[in-house]
């Protein structure tokens, strides 16, 4: 087991790697004049270049590079042209909002796509068709659309939650849960339509393997034998494609964050990738990078743990 | 079902699931128009908390890279400046208290106030002063070029300031009670939180705890300011809003007591939810003519042709179809803040295709025969380059537009790539910031740096001569400008900065933000 | 070597993915909501082909005059913010968003199917590289990496979209990937190099035809994604603003939404609706694949043909059994029959007048070939019949009660504890993903109430009686771990784990090697006999009936013909069908004697009872 975690993680690393210079190679390629772009349209030519230099965009790209890796070695990821906020500031502080959000959606995907999966495979009928056509609209429809919909009728109309804003957990419990639960519904829709189609196939198959009668003619309860042991042999592949989702998520994540104007690392991803601000990009690769490495891992970990066959020891 | 076929078939059905997860996964998008919210309203006056929105987060607390405009707020929150305008732009003493020139405008003699002290202990001296003062000349502040002639800057007693210039700087007082003017503790020069964590003598103090840095900056009140009439509130929160839309939800959400509108239209939704559009006349939209030597576009170095494009455009359509009718139309590109403002100027271009096109022929071209490359920005709406090609377009005049990255936009103007574009710029509060901008052959706006002897004289009476002679000159620059058709303005936008019911602000002239001390909550 | 058979095959070949590919097509247009999508997918590219020219305006036409104008002769959907007229930007924007997901979907595929066909079916150096590109592909969130490019590249619309086709390109390199590595070392394969055929003949020919089907579902998946995630961009301000797109149009309706809501309307249908149908394509198809797949590889044992009308004959029954006649009935059938619903609404009966009697200590064996209704018999014992089966007739009375009527609940009490069962294929029957254990001691908990120690205990000591050498160490261990031998002894240790009165045991040794099928037999016998269970014994051996059965039913296309004590009916089997499975028996074993002495050996057996 810990040789499996081992290798992974090493390979891991040289993925981070790999993606950090090809991030760099496409931001310094076409980054334009930040300098000019940093200051604005009233500075001198003589401001621009000072500038330039002081952020060492007039060296080449190796040592460019160069120094931003051995920065990263001594856990300085540098600090925004455009904030002056040191970079593993800006990313730590916000990801926890991120998080929230991401892990919120992932949890309610999670749940929901169970229960309506089983209910669907289950029930069969009308239950089963509501399902595939909940489904159908969450996949097929774009996700800002439906958003649209919900705020207009639980935070404008009915006036339940807020519409903008983020609530420190810290600050008042009741308002982080009102501040994220519109965001967290509006990134949740696309994952529960794909998980639950696929636990509803993965529970239809399933339900006719053989070990299911075997098991009910030993005494045991429909129920039981479904939510014990069909669901476990089901969720290997509907946990497949909850990690799928998860890098969808990372990218979901960035447009809602814009839209409810949550201080998450979305928001400045956006804002980062716009203004060409290389250093906190930089810093997002690598932290995407290694959010996206670690979640694989832990879905392979889990994965082992649901499907014995799969285990390698 | 043989064991190999099942296992295939499986997993072939589960990679089309996958597949089509991941498929869908990465949509997720949303937009929301999110509205009025019942959640909690910022009431000024209540409990002391002035909750302001800003379009930029602020790029350094340090003063000798500080930005001005719309990052003012931030930086007048924890610094004072030696200088203070009042909303109309006549200068005030503030850490200065007296001021006088010499006989040729080259040296400036300021005396200060000795009983200013920086949050850190240190005490507010000349000293402190001409630091500042030289460190800004030297640094990168987009505004580094207003102290350029600054020669040196010397503290001749601890409670008197020297500055010594390489010419006059009609302007320069002006600079003073922006960011040139602002005052930073020498103690903090250098140090590695200079850029995030301020140390002035100002009316706040950042609160590093509440702050997300690029979302919400906090201040609470500096218990030990000088000034303590000048503070209204006990807490200061600003929230940095990236869109209009945004904007516009948290005016009608009541989470702000006041912020900039970015975009006109919204003003009678914002009045619709109790706000005052305050408005000011501050920048000037339409046509940048650069290429007047006809360097790239050979059709411009003719002023007839010049002409004609300012004969081509419907100004006061544009205004309706662009600006929602908030501005007023003009043909020259001064402020009528400024001592070369002339109203005749506002109306010199009527709309006249007809014109147009004679005065195209005359030049030599009849019809079809120009092409303009112009780069297109995101910041400016799509209706607006539209309206461009359709205009220009009726009287034979091609426009071609290329798309250019955000990043490299006006770097690529300033480097005098192409020959015109639409632009918006400031209609600065002097004439000689105006010159500074936009006309001198070395102004940054100027980029084929074009000469001419009518504007350089003018503009040496500008610099050098008396007030009259110096507002003669500008009135006379003015007309020349327009009529030799520099530009093709189309009007002077309306810039608005809303407020709520509990909250009065005077607009600063040539500043996109009102100054901070003028937000008072209203009785 | 040139084999003047090959081109025959080739072309066998051809002719069979032609008919199969219009066969596709055929069920797929079978379905209503295959059609329903598919038309308005071509409604929507003729739009995109041929709309432009039919648009009324110049799609960036402006006028100053008829900004957000209304729906009007000249302008049908009305004007933009820039006075532009809606239907025409419309319609270019069909054809740009079209084209623009097209370019997206053709690169991701060009990418995707060479690089998996080239990594499975050569494989070595060039799967890991791919793999780990594919990885890194995987890892990065589209969106970032699109708004990257943008601010490096600049907005264009085509330069955005191929750069999303290459992230989109692993969805089909892993699908084509794995069918090639699954197909590369089949059978038919190997006969088409032995052939003669070239590596690019057989990729085209064979492996192709396996995953264009997939493959075709993947591209509607993906084509739909193009679309959205272009949509999006573009609503967001930060696509190319110089063309017009659905997404372009929404960001307008968007930023419009309080003066002129209508203007969202229009690009929001055309999205919507089109990635809806190609979601419904997608799954159409899909489902249409695994119905063929579905078709040949249907088991029989589920839902078994149904069986033509056999005319009503009399069951020929030998009497003169009374060995048993003092022990009581557990099981007595009378007249069962039992049918499956067809989708028309009939009922077909694969069982019919099925009557038999099992008392306790009593073996009743159901021979007969496959297909003949046995498993289908002992199933409605459980009443554990698959989906669609039920009990059509007749009645099942098990120690006085008739099960026929008895509700699920009142079955599940019984099962396991009264009535248990042994099923054919070990393997199948555990789940995979618990320990023997596990399986052993949850329903034991359940049934007998045990703690969880105690039911450890017992399961050990179950594990012992049917002759497992190391019971801790099965008992720890999971399905796949185990031999099918063992698998089957842990199966028959759950069945008898509760003491049942009575045991239904369905071909219990046929998927067994043929050296542990005598163990498991002799297990079954001893068990039988210890717990003086009653038991029906299903199978198609005679040898086994020999060995274990007491009485014994032979049933042909659901019916009985004949039935009788064991001695009796294989010495003299009166029904012609009968005659005719003994035939087969005597024809086809080694030696003739081995069933003759099977006969002496239950004989004396069964004087030893």
């Amino acid at each position: 087991m810990l040789s499996f975690i081992a290798r992974r993680i090493v390979s891991g690393v040289i993925l981070v790697v790999a993606i950090s210079v090809i991030a760099f190679l496409l931001l310094y390629a076409g980054g334009g004049n930040i300098a000019r772009r940093l200051l604005g349209e009233d500075a001198s030519a003589q401001t621009v270049a000072q500038k330039s230099h002081e952020l060492g965009l007039d060296q080449p790209l190796i040592s460019q590079f160069g120094s931003w890796v051995s920065g990263v070695f001594h856990g300085d990821f540098g600090a925004s042209w455009f904030t002056s906020q040191p970079v593993s500031d800006a990313i730590v502080s916000r990801l926890a909002v991120t998080l929230s959000l991401v892990l919120g959606a992932t949890i309610l995907i999670a749940i929901v796509s169970v229960v309506l999966g089983v209910l669907a495979a289950t029930r069969g009928g009308w239950v089963d068709t509501v399902v595939q056509v909940v489904s159908l609209v969450g996949t097929a429809i774009p996700g800002f659309l439906i958003a649209l919909g919900l705020v207009v009728v639980f935070a404008i109309d009915l006036g339940w939650v807020a519409p903008t804003g983020y609530v420190q957990f810290t600050t008042s419990p009741q308002g982080w849960v009102g501040s994220i639960i519109l965001p967290v519904i509006a990134l949740s829709l696309g994952g529960i339509a794909g998980v639950t189609q696929q636990i509803r196939g993965s529970m239809l198959d399933s339900l006719r393997q053989d070990y299911v009668r075997t098991l009910k003619s030993r005494g045991l309860s429909s129920r039981s034998v479904v939510l014990k042991h069909v669901l476990r042999n089901a969720a290997g592949p509907g946990l497949a494609v909850l990690g799928v989702h998860f890098v969808g998520l990372l990218g979901g994540v960035v447009i809602i964050e814009q839209i409810f104007a949550i201080p998450g690392i979305g928001q400045v991803a956006v804002t980062a990738t716009s203004q060409g601000d290389i250093p906190l990009v930089m810093g997002l690769v690598v932290a995407t990078a290694i959010l996206v490495v670690l979640l694989n891992l832990v879905v392979d970990l889990a994965q082992g743990w649901l499907n014995p066959k799969v285990r390698l020891s | 079902m043989a064991p190999e076929e099942t296992k295939m078939f499986n997993f072939r059905k589960r990679l089309i699931a996958a597949a089509a997860a991941s498929a869908v996964a990465a949509i997720a998008l949303s937009g929301c128009t999110p509205a009025a919210s019942r959640a909690g309203s910022p009431s000024a006056a209540a409990d002391g908390t002035l909750t302001i929105g800003t379009i930029v987060a602020s790029t350094t607390f340090a003063v000798n890279n500080s930005a001005w405009a719309n990052e003012s707020p931030y930086l007048q929150a924890v610094y004072d400046t030696l200088l203070h305008a009042d909303p109309d732009g006549t200068v005030k003493p503030w850490l200065a208290t007296k001021w006088s020139y010499n006989a040729d405008n080259t040296v400036l003699t300021m005396k200060l106030r000795s009983d200013v002290t920086f949050t850190d202990g240190t005490k507010f001296d000349a000293s402190a002063a001409a630091k500042n003062l030289l460190r800004f000349r030297d640094g990168t502040s987009p505004q580094k070029a207003y102290l350029a002639t600054l020669a040196d800057a010397t503290a001749v007693d601890p409670t008197t300031l020297r500055l010594t210039l390489s010419a006059p700087n009609p302007s320069l007082l002006s600079f003073l009670t922006q960011n040139p003017g602002l005052e930073e503790s020498p103690a903090a020069f250098g140090t590695p939180g200079e850029k995030t964590t301020p140390v002035g003598s100002g009316p706040y103090v950042l609160d590093k705890k509440a702050t997300v840095v690029g979302s919400t900056y906090v201040f609470t009140k500096n218990p030990k300011y000088w000034a303590p009439q000048q503070q209204h509130y006990a807490k200061l929160v600003m929230n940095v809003y990236s869109t209009p839309t945004a904007i516009l939800n948290a005016v009608k959400g009541h989470q702000i007591n006041g912020a900039p509108l970015t975009d006109n239209s919204t003003i009678p939704q914002i009045k619709g939810a109790g706000f005052t559009a305050n408005g000011q006349q501050l920048n000037f939209f339409g046509l940048l003519l650069f290429d007047r030597s006809g360097a790239i576009a050979p059709a411009l170095g003719n002023v007839k042709v010049r002409q004609a494009i300012n004969y081509a455009f419907d100004r006061k359509a544009m205004l309706k179809a662009v600006g929602q009718g908030y501005g007023a139309v003009t043909s020259s590109i001064f402020s009528p803040d400024s001592s070369g403002y002339d109203k005749a100027m506002d109306s010199y271009y009527p709309y006249d295709p007809k014109k147009a096109k004679a005065l195209l022929k005359e030049a030599g071209y009849s019809g079809g025969q120009i092409t303009l490359t112009m780069p297109t920005s995101s910041g400016f709406t799509p209706a607006t380059y539209a309206l461009t090609k359709q205009y220009l377009g009726d009287i034979g005049i091609q426009v071609n537009e290329v798309n250019v990255a955000p990043t490299s936009f006006l770097g690529d103007l300033l480097a005098a790539k192409y020959g015109s574009t639409v632009m918006q710029l400031k209609a600065a509060p002097t004439t000689w910031e105006t010159l500074t901008l936009d006309v001198l052959p070395t102004a940054g706006w100027n980029p084929f740096h074009t000469k001419d002897a009518t504007v350089s004289a003018l503009a040496k009476t500008i610099q050098s001569g008396t007030k009259a002679e110096a507002a003669d000159a500008a009135k006379k620059l003015n007309t020349y400008i327009v009529q030799q058709a520099w530009f093709a303005p189309w009007y002077r936008p309306q810039q608005t900065y809303a407020t709520d019911p509990t909250t009065s602000v005077q607009t600063q002239t040539g500043n996109a933000y009102p100054y901070l001390w003028n937000f008072v909550p209203k009785k | 070597m040139i084999d003047p058979l090959a081109g025959d095959l080739t072309d066998e070949i051809q002719a069979a993915v032609t008919r199969s590919s219009r066969s596709l097509l055929r069920r797929l247009l079978k379905k209503p909501i295959a059609v329903a999508s598919l038309s308005f997918l071509l409604f929507i590219v003729l739009i995109a082909v041929f709309g432009p020219y039919l648009a009324p305006h110049d799609p960036n036409a402006a006028s100053a005059a008829d900004v957000l104008g209304p729906l009007s002769a000249t302008h049908p959907l009305g004007t933009d913010s820039a006075g532009r007229d809606v239907l025409s930007r419309l319609l270019f924007a069909t054809r740009f968003s079209i084209a623009g997901a097209a370019l997206a979907l053709i690169v991701a595929a060009l990418i995707g199917v060479t690089g998996g066909l080239i990594a499975g079916y050569y494989g070595r150096w060039f799967e890991g590289l791919s793999s780990w590109v594919v990885g890194i592909l995987q890892a990065l969130p589209g969106i970032v990496v699109l708004l990257a490019a943008r601010a490096v590249l600049g907005p264009s619309l085509w330069t955005s979209m191929a750069i999303f086709g290459v992230l989109l390109s692993p969805a089909f390199y892993r699908l084509v990937y794995s069918t090639v590595t699954a197909v590369r070392d089949e059978l038919y394969v190997d006969a088409a190099r032995v052939s003669g055929l070239t590596d690019g003949r057989i990729i085209s020919r064979h492996i192709l035809t396996v995953v264009r089907g997939p493959a075709l579902v993947q591209a509607s998946f993906v084509a739909g994604v193009a679309i959205s995630i272009q949509a999006g961009l573009d609503f967001l301000g930060l696509g190319d603003l110089s063309i017009p797109t659905w997404g372009s149009m929404l960001n307008e309706g968007f930023s419009n939404i309080y003066t002129d809501p209508v203007l969202m309307l229009w690009p929001s249908l055309a999205i919507g609706l089109t990635c809806v149908s190609l979601v419904l394509l997608a799954n159409a198809l899909r489902d249409t694949l695994e119905q063929s797949g579905r078709k040949r590889r249907r088991t029989r044992r589920d839902k078994p043909a149904s069986i033509p009308p056999i005319e009503r004959e009399p069951i020929v029954s030998h009497g003169g059994d009374h060995r048993f006649d003092g022990a009581e009935v557990l099981l007595a059938v009378d007249r069962l029959a039992v049918g499956y619903g067809q989708d028309d609404g009939s009922i077909t009966t694969v069982v019919e007048d099925v009557s038999l009697t099992v008392r306790r200590g009593e073996v009743h064996g159901l021979i007969g070939e496959s297909g003949s209704g046995k498993t289908q018999t002992a199933w409605s014992v459980l009443r554990l019949l698959p989906d669609g089966g039920r009990i059509v007739g007749g009645s099942i009375t098990f120690e006085g009660q008739d099960l026929a009527g008895k509700t699920e609940a009142q079955m599940r009490a019984l099962r396991g504890l009264k009535i248990a069962y042994i099923p054919q294929e070990p393997m199948s029957n555990l789940d995979a993903s618990f320990t023997v254990g596990s399986q052993l001691v949850e329903p034991m908990r359940v049934k007998l109430k045990l703690s969880k120690s105690a039911a450890k205990a017992r399961a050990l000591e179950l594990l012992r009686r049917v002759g497992i050498p190391n019971p801790e160490r099965t008992f720890n261990a999971y399905p796949h771990e185990i031999s099918g031998g063992m698998a089957q002894r842990v199966l028959i240790a759950g069945a008898v784990s509760c003491d049942p009165d009575l045991l239904i045991a369905d071909e219990p040794t046929t998927a067994l090697d043929v050296t542990v099928q005598a163990d498991v037999l002799d297990l079954l016998r001893s068990l039988q006999s210890e717990l003086n269970m009653g038991m029906i014994l299903v199978t198609h051996n005679f040898g086994v009936v020999a060995d274990l059965c007491d009485t014994v039913s032979v049933m042909r296309s659901g019916r009985i013909v004949e039935t009788g004590p064991v001695l009796e009916l294989f010495a003299r089997p009166q029904h012609p069908y009968t005659q005719s499975l003994f035939d087969a028996v005597l024809d086809e074993s080694e030696g003739a004697g081995s069933v003759a002495a099977d006969i002496e050996t239950a004989d004396t057996n069964g004087a030893l009872r």
